[in-house]
């Protein structure tokens, strides 16, 4: 097996370090469930040496054997042991409550025990993060967390939505704060949108383009030792205005004396969650109803003479992606579009009128990753160190998609003395991503072609085929095959095969974030710390669309670059200062500097050259490209101070005061305080055995935010020239010299407790914020010329629960059995408007849908036409020259049809011990919340779904026309309120059950669900096992498989996944086009710890 | 110790780089003041953009007015202005791209145009701009903002009642035209239109005031017959006179047509029954310009409103789809058929007779679409087009004439539809609504300016597409 250290280059480094080494002892630090205890100290009696354990409870420390050590950490009884001779040494120490005693990472990286803390932080342990091993660790979070939405795209690579404690911004990303190790880090959303100014928006609100991803996905999960969720405004004020969402706190993991290894490797395979992807009818086929009289005398095809032998043909009518064509019947047969192929085997020849053996259900590859990563730690007395590599290689469902990732990071420390230590960490990643989906609706999003319009006669298989034959364009959708010389193009949809192999993206980004800081602790007490940090990517997305494509073939490309730099010094005091009190004081300066440079070129009315793409290649002069500097800077100084007597009361404070340079001079400084305090009332209930710990909790805090760069001075758009003459334009965002800082004030109020040995236990909060002077691009009448101008806009609340309950319901030496339970119930509502607004349009969808924040009601109203009701009812027309039979709808598009917020969401985790194995199980779910699906509006009409081929009430095919027993009642009243009982014929005309019969309010729909979303089985080898495999050799195996997106126990919406957005972002809210299916993945999985 | 003062230091030095920090929101890649002639420039390719475009998310006039229907996609055939927000594009069409920048043309002109005598003018041009654009909308939709519009710290403009805005806009004109003065400069090349001329600025207002006064000949005769009488003796002379915008070969500043069908690669519309079914038993000259023939060498159409098939029937001609075929926003083909209007309803038109002005306006269309005077006489000689022997009232001869006329220019072929009602297009059977007599407001103005919608929408008698415009009497 040690041919394995081998294999890593990086092995030799640890040789070295290894030489050093005699006698060390180490082991997990558990307690008395098994549970690691993160973060104890473990000293050496009667001495000063002493070292902390990690996150995962692992120590390693020199000692002479026989030497006493003494183990102690928050909420834990002192625990004193006799060190062995024996290289591994595991402790078990009694926990005063297991669940109260976590140690927690608060803002700036502060780390204080759990009890202490006046308000919400939840922890999530690295394992429950990486043990998945996908490539973006921010949607394993999902379900393991109460307050924490996060949505993600099932585009590969896409972006996730992070949002804590609702939607607080109506126009602000929303998403929450990453910081790692105390460094801010950009999580950009990008999109192909953002490549040109002035134009965001537009991609969330479901038009074209690619999800590049956010770039909270660079950071590596193997390098992640615990995650802290920081929900509300009093745990993040000290982050400034970055903190206003929330924050996530990541710390990595540390070195530590001595010497560890660990190697992962799993793959991970799977296949599309069917019930998230359309059931199609396979009764009817191409066509938008025989009365449109294609030509043939049924009106179902054209009817031409194909082979010029005088005999008039049937032929597919291929430009109509529809399927409201003619029953299928094999004994028809039909020129098809393969019969248009010269390639194909039945160019010239008529094929049997029969449904395509291969629907589009076929079209998706299961999706297959790797993952491999080496993690190494070490250090002695002076210095610590780890390096770690993964490498995660992601294909997705689509074919010729794929996203590789490198991650390589490396830290370290150094105690130059006694009281001065000095640290620097650098991580670098890069992504480089092929083939991204398409999103919206768009031509190169192939799930918009499969939902909305498609001829159930196509043959998913021979398309592929024919692609594969020609390498050209071969298309079921010709424009004109009566004209084989210059007809045989594609009129509105490409091959699939052809799009995803010939108009591919690619992209790559090269990322660095670090930094370095010296620590000075020149007492006991007082403690200063510098620290410079840097983020820092560079990013190149290319775009192509292929010649022979439908349209304007292109290639562009986006040049992008980011830096942020933060400037921090802080100086922290902590001193009992008298037996009974305590005090924590903090002062220090943040200065934050975001530099973002990005240039976009693209081609120019085509390409010239098939295959090459360059801007060069472009047939016009391509137009001057499209430059964005910005440069961000704020300031901000900061105290803050906590006083706690007899660890049962703690009072806490923080003022902060930031400066940006983002508005304008005058309003750009503000100050926000915050104070909290919390009682541990079982304290004072010792007495009482079956309270194991209880505290309430309070808090109040603000915090400001300013506005976006360029919000302020209003600026012109230079066009390209008109000929010889300049032009220059009006933007669209009309700017806003009055603009004032934005600001957040919110409580918090909050129970914890944990009774029968700690057996149960519970943490409830409510929380209500209120969001006001909100900087948003408003939607105003374009009667002022403008669609949008920066304001201050509006006042949102959303108040809350959030509850999480652990317990263990059985627990014996070999067998344990816990529960953990999160809930969250979020209420917002849009509380005030600018001037006389009543409402607010977030976002305008195809279909004449806007998603809305309305005075008085919660944020994300879904808005358009709806149904006119008559005592509560539909309302059928009766009305000979208005369409009798059926609906009537409303001219307004103002109608409330829908609201996107979930009524609340909850999750439970079942976690089993038997041994070594550990299987766990998370169930989630979320209530209410509507969505309205333009792929059910379209694809409704174009008779793709089995509920446009079934039965009437009759028990005859709905298509039938009348007089063969076919055609539908709508359900409903005429308008004096009698039962409707006229049927429609609907056998020739498509549209009856979409959108052109019915209004948007017919394609709202419940976005709840109930999800298996996880079940993990995991198997750690026994010690004993281990030790055979080499001694001092291996300090663990553990194998796993995981399950990740199982089973959609129950939702309400057809053919797709509710989770389902468009991308990240406010507009994604309540909308779905071109949805992607599901796939549901099993990853298996070997760690192995040297 | 030192060290870790030093360190500090260090830091507090490059925290401290932040002197006048509100200039680095000043973006250095974004002009804020710009030439007024920029956008000028920019305002006109927009408005002759918008009026020619053939999309069916903004301009789907053609298809109401059945010149063309859809192959496929029939929704804009069936009058489903809905599906892709259609009435909120045209407005912002006329407001933002076109209105404001001349808005803004109009601010940077006094600061950067020093000549009194060229502001004047420069002026002028623009308001005259602003009233085609004023004139598109209050005729589209009803009730706009208008004496609120245009003001962005006014993020709720009233809407003005249509009738005042539309006699205000015709007042607006006459002003402008007598403010024109030939002898002093103006725009230059940056008015693509034109050239700047303030003679041919005057003209335009004229005919536009002419225009506008014929539309109101049912509704207020009166009114109707004193603004066509005072414009009548300065209105276009000639085709030169012609409102018409130059297109670029290469994109984007080419004609939107070429996008919408050459570029595009999509075969979305075919012609009619109804304008074939018009064209055909008049021998019409015209025909082979604007449809190419079909595959049996003859002119036919589809069924407005149903599924056609794109290679069985006639389709745009391709002088029209080339990519720097004219906007047109004005001609003397239809100021001569105002003329007749105006003659037929017995104003003073000057000295030619309703029947000398209709075919003027008819030779002058032939002519324009590359005929030749005898063509357009030896067409005039058919009884079924000479003025005396055509079927009909003076309304319908004309009102076909005009509707032939109009071919490319739907949204003003519907404008005169809609008081002439000839030749009689019929709402497909398949049709969402009745024949749309107006815009609907936008769904956006619905959902942010709410009160002022609703006051518009109770004022004009609801907002449906069947509430006839107050112009619109029969």
């Amino acid at each position: 097996m040690r041919k394995l250290l081998t294999l890593f280059a990086v092995a030799m480094l640890f040789s070295v370090l290894a030489i050093a080494q005699t006698k060390t002892l180490s082991g997990k630090i558990t307690d008395a469930k098994g549970q690691p205890v993160p973060f104890a100290t473990v000293r050496i009696k009667g001495t000063k040496a002493g070292v902390s354990a990690d996150a995962d409870g692992n120590y390693s420390i020199k000692v002479s054997p026989s030497q006493t050590l003494i183990v102690t950490g928050a909420g834990m009884a002192p625990t004193e042991v006799v060190a062995p001779d024996a290289p591994t040494f595991n402790i078990t120490v009694a926990m005063k409550d297991a669940s109260m005693t976590e140690v927690v990472v608060t803002a700036l990286g502060i780390r204080r025990s759990k009890n202490e803390l006046p308000y919400s932080v939840q922890r999530i342990g690295g394992d429950e993060v990486s043990k998945e091993r996908s490539g973006n660790f921010i949607t394993n979070m999902e379900g393991k967390v109460s307050g924490v939405t996060i949505n993600q795209a099932n585009t590969l690579g896409g972006s996730t939505n992070v949002i804590l404690r609702g939607y607080k911004s109506a126009l602000g990303d929303n998403q929450a704060l990453f910081v790692i190790d105390g460094v801010p880090i950009d999580n950009t959303n990008t999109t192909s949108i953002n490549q040109v100014p002035g134009t965001q928006g537009t991609q969330s609100s479901g038009l074209g383009g690619y999800d590049y991803g956010n770039a909270a996905a660079d950071i590596n999960p193997d390098d992640i030792a615990s995650i802290s969720v920081l929900k509300g405004a009093a745990a993040s004020a000290l982050y400034g205005e970055r903190g206003f969402n929330g924050v996530i706190i990541i710390t990595t993991k540390k070195g530590r004396k001595g010497l560890g290894i660990t190697v992962n490797g799993g793959v991970t395979t799977g296949a599309i969650d069917k019930s998230t992807f359309a059931k199609y009818q396979h009764t009817y086929g191409a066509n938008y109803g025989s009365a449109n009289g294609y030509g043939s005398p049924d009106g179902n095809f054209l009817y031409f003479d194909v082979l010029g032998n005088g005999t008039n043909d049937l032929v597919t009518p291929t430009t109509e992606d529809a399927s409201w064509g003619a029953k299928f019947d094999p004994n028809l047969m039909v020129y098809q579009w393969e019969a248009f192929d010269k390639t194909s085997s039945t160019y010239h020849k008529a094929t049997p009128w029969v449904a395509a053996q291969h629907d589009p259900t076929t079209f998706w590859t299961k999706p297959f990753s790797y993952n491999g990563s080496v993690f190494i730690e070490g250090g002695n007395d002076k210095s610590t160190f780890t390096a770690g590599y993964t490498r995660n290689s992601d294909r997705g469902i689509l074919p010729n998609s794929q996203i590789l990732k490198d991650m390589v990071n490396t830290s370290g420390t150094l105690n130059i003395t006694d009281k001065l230590t000095a640290g620097a960490s650098i991580n670098f990643t890069n992504i480089s991503g092929l083939g991204r989906y398409g999103t919206g609706y768009a031509s190169n999003n192939e799930a918009t072609n499969f939902r909305e319009w498609w001829e159930m006669n196509v043959d998913i298989q021979d398309l592929k085929n024919a692609y594969s034959r020609t390498h050209q364009n071969t298309t079921w959708n010709w424009k004109n095959v009566q004209d084989e010389t210059n007809g045989l193009v594609p009129i509105y949809w490409n091959n699939p095969y052809y799009d995803r192999y010939e108009s591919y993206e690619t992209d790559g980004r090269s990322r660095y974030f670090g930094n370095v800081y010296l620590n000075y602790k020149p007492t006991e007490y007082l403690n200063f710390l510098g620290r410079v940090s840097l983020d820092n990517y560079s990013e190149l997305q290319q775009e192509r669309y292929a010649v022979g494509s439908v349209g304007v073939p292109y290639y562009s490309r986006f040049n992008h670059t980011f830096q942020e730099y933060n400037y921090d010094f802080l100086a922290n005091f902590d001193k009992n200062i008298s037996n009974d009190f305590n005090l924590k004081a903090l002062i220090g300066t943040n200065l934050r500097q975001d530099l973002d440079n990005s240039i976009y070129g693209i081609t120019n009315g085509g390409l010239v050259l098939p295959h090459l793409f360059t801007l060069s290649n472009s047939i016009n002069t391509p137009n001057a490209p499209y430059e964005r500097y910005t440069n961000i800077q704020v300031g901000g100084v900061f105290a803050g101070a906590t006083l706690s007597w007899r660890k049962m009361l703690t009072l806490d404070g923080t003022v902060r005061r930031d400066q940006s340079s983002t508005l304008p001079a005058g309003h750009n400084s503000y100050y926000y305080p915050a104070v909290s305090g919390s009682f541990v009332f079982s304290e004072l209930l010792k007495s009482q055995n079956w309270l194991s710990y209880g505290k309430i909790r309070a808090n109040y805090a603000t915090v400001g935010h300013s506005a976006n760069a360029y919000g302020v001075y209003d600026t012109y758009n230079l066009n390209p020239p008109f000929g010889t003459n300049a032009v220059a334009s009006a933007t669209a965002t009309k700017n806003n010299i009055g603009l004032v800082p934005e600001k957040n004030r919110s409580y918090e109020f909050g129970v914890e407790a944990s009774v029968l040995q700690s057996r149960l236990g519970f943490d409830v909060t409510y929380y209500h914020a209120l969001t006001y002077n909100q900087i948003m691009p408003v939607q105003i009448s374009d009667a002022t010329g403008y669609d949008a101008r920066w304001l201050n806009a509006g006042s949102i609340q959303n108040q809350g629960f959030e509850v999480s309950v652990n317990g263990t319901p059985v627990k014996t030496h070999n067998f344990s059995w816990d529960i953990t339970v999160n809930w969250t119930r979020n209420r917002n509502k849009v509380v005030a408007l600018y001037d006389t607004a009543t409402n607010l349009q977030i976002a305008a969808f195809q279909g004449n849908v806007t998603l809305n924040a309305t005075k008085g009601q919660p944020y994300g109203t879904i808005r358009g036409n709806d149904f006119i009701y008559t005592n509560g009812q539909r309302t059928v027309s009766n009305d000979p020259n208005n369409n009798p039979g059926y609906y009537e709808t409303t001219s307004t598009s103002n109608n409330v049809i829908g609201n996107a917020n979930p009524d609340w969401l909850g999750s439970i985790t079942n976690t089993f011990r038997y041994k070594n194995w550990t299987l766990n199980f998370l169930i989630d779910a979320r209530k209410g919340g509507q969505l309205f699906s333009l792929d059910m509006y379209y694809g409704l009409a174009t008779g793709l779904y089995p509920e446009t081929a079934g039965k009437n009430d009759l028990g005859n095919p709905v298509r039938n026309s009348i007089a063969n027993g076919g055609g539908i009642i709508y359900k409903g009243v005429t308008p004096d309120g009698k039962a409707n009982t006229q049927r429609v014929d609907i056998s020739d005309l498509f549209g009856a059950y979409g959108y052109l019969r019915n209004p948007a309010k017919a394609f709202v729909y419940d976005a709840g669900f109930v999800k298996l979303r996880e079940a993990a089985l995991s198997y750690s080898l026994p010690a004993k096992v281990v030790g055979k495999l080499g001694q001092n050799v291996f300090k663990g195996i553990d194998v796993s498989v995981i399950g990740r997106n199982l089973w959609i126990i129950h939702k309400n919406l057809p053919y797709a996944d509710p989770e389902e957005i468009v991308t990240s972002g406010n507009a994604a809210l309540g909308y779905q086009v071109g949805a992607y299916p599901t796939a549901r993945t099993f990853a298996f999985n070997l760690k192995l710890r040297f | 110790m030192k060290r870790v003062i030093y360190f500090s230091l260090s830091i507090f030095v490059l925290a401290s780089c932040q002197k006048n920090m509100t200039s680095l929101n000043i973006n250095p890649e974004a002009p804020s003041v710009v030439p007024s002639s920029t956008l000028v420039t920019q305002a006109e390719f927009n408005m002759a953009s918008t009026a020619s475009s053939s999309n069916v998310n903004l301009n789907i006039f053609r298809l109401i007015q059945q010149y063309w229907t859809e192959t496929t996609y029939t929704d804009e055939s069936n009058y489903n202005l809905a599906t892709r927000s259609i009435p909120d594009n045209w407005w912002n069409a006329w407001y933002r791209d076109v209105l404001n920048n001349l808005q803004q043309a109009r601010v940077f002109a006094r600061k950067d145009i020093t000549d009194a005598g060229t502001l004047a003018n420069d002026t002028a041009i623009i308001d005259i701009l602003q009233c085609y654009a004023y004139f598109n909308l209050v005729t589209t939709f009803g009730n706009i903002p208008y004496s609120q519009a245009l003001n962005p710290e006014n993020t709720f403009p009233k809407y003005d009642d249509a009738k005042t805005v539309y006699y205000d806009i015709i007042s607006r004109l006459g002003k402008d035209a007598a403010a024109l003065n030939p002898s002093a400069g103006s725009w230059g090349n940056a008015d693509i239109l034109y050239n700047g001329s303030p003679a041919a600025w005057a003209k335009f207002a004229y005919s536009l005031q002419l225009k506008m006064g014929a539309l109101i000949g049912d509704s207020d005769p009166t009114e109707s017959k004193s603004v066509m009488e005072a414009a009548a003796p300065h209105v276009f002379a000639s085709n030169a006179d012609n409102a018409t915008f130059s297109f670029q070969s290469s994109p984007p500043y080419t004609n939107p047509i070429w996008v919408d069908l050459v570029q595009s690669g999509r075969t979305d519309f075919v012609a009619t029954t109804t304008v074939i079914g018009i064209m055909t038993p008049l021998n019409d000259p015209r025909i082979p310009n604007y449809f190419t023939t079909d595959a049996n060498n003859s002119y036919s159409g589809g069924i407005p409103g149903k599924g056609n098939n794109y290679p069985a029937f006639s389709h745009a001609g391709t002088a029209i789809v080339a990519p720097t075929f004219p906007g047109d926003l004005l001609d003397y083909a239809e100021t001569r058929f105002y003329l007749a209007e105006g003659a037929a309803r017995g104003f003073n038109m000057g000295a030619a007779t309703a029947e000398q002005n209709y075919d003027s306006a008819i030779t002058a269309s032939i002519e324009f679409w590359g005929g030749t005077a005898s063509d357009a006489a030896t067409y005039l000689a058919q009884p079924t087009v000479a003025y005396t022997t055509a079927t009909g009232t003076w309304q319908q001869k004309i009102g076909t004439q005009l509707y032939i006329a109009l071919y490319n220019r739907g949204w003003d072929s519907w404008t005169e539809y809609r008081q002439l009602n000839y030749p009689t297009l019929v709402a497909p059977p398949t049709a969402l609504s009745v024949f749309p007599q107006r815009f609907l407001y936008p769904s956006k103005e619905e959902n942010v300016n709410t009160a002022n919608y609703n006051a518009a929408s109770a004022a004009i008698g609801g907002d449906k597409v069947g509430t006839k415009l107050w112009f619109d009497k029969n």
